[in-house]
């Protein structure tokens, strides 16, 4: 899980490495994800989110498809 | 409140108030319990995932957002320097400390630097992205990896 400052340099990383490219997902999106993990991390009633509220957090975001499905079997 | 959350809090508030992680002492002296006590806590915090922990079993490398070892993912913040285990803890330590902070990184491919600057609403303005290389379903099959 990295920074990249455009999606050049996405495609030349991934391209160098024989990775594919996956989607891309912009900062202020980035901190939407990280309150929804880690807002409540230090009080005592805190919890990761379980697999259907992380489907829930990334549709909101508009993160969908397999890869973005903590319960899809598309990736072995 | 039951003893995995103290053993918990404990971690993650030493995490907030030094940068760094706890040694098992520390925790057992914070909660009153013998080390073997807060060891055994971990191993099922660790199965909870909310804790990973080196091979010894005792030193905690990521109480996620926090890191237990220096990375590329570095945030200060009331004077405090943090490190992130990736990009998304980066912003998820500011988010976790509800503080303001400064992030700083560098573009994975270019080694640009990165400075974001984090309020309490959340990052300014910024084009850059963020690139995951593993699909969420295999994120906890070597999260160090991830």
């Amino acid at each position: 899980m990295l920074f990249f400052r455009s999606e050049e340099q996405v495609r030349l990383w991934c391209a160098e490495r024989g990775d594919p490219i996956r989607p891309l997902v912009r900062i202020d999106q980035l901190w939407r994800l990280a309150t929804a993990w880690y807002s409540t991390r230090l009080q005592e009633s805190s919890r990761r989110p379980q697999p259907q509220e992380m489907r829930q957090i990334f549709a909101e975001l508009g993160l969908e498809g397999d890869f973005w499905d903590p319960l899809s079997d598309r990736f072995g | 409140m039951e003893f995995d959350a103290v053993v918990k809090l404990t971690i993650y508030r030493h995490f907030a108030e030094t940068g760094e992680g706890p040694k098992v002492e520390e925790v057992a002296q914070r909660v009153g319990a013998a080390a073997t006590s807060v060891i055994e806590s971990y191993r099922r915090l660790r199965a909870l995932r909310v804790l990973v922990l080196e091979d010894d079993g005792t030193s905690i490398r990521m109480a996620p957002p926090f890191s237990g070892v220096p990375t590329q993912h570095v945030v200060e913040a009331d004077g405090v320097r943090y490190f992130a285990n990736c990009a998304w803890d980066a912003l998820g330590v500011p988010a976790a400390l509800h503080r303001k902070a400064v992030v700083r990184s560098r573009c994975e491919q270019s080694c640009e630097p990165l400075h974001l600057d984090v309020a309490l609403d959340g990052p300014t303005r910024s084009d850059w992205l963020f690139h995951c290389l593993v699909p969420a379903s295999h994120w906890w099959d070597d999260i160090v990896f991830t």
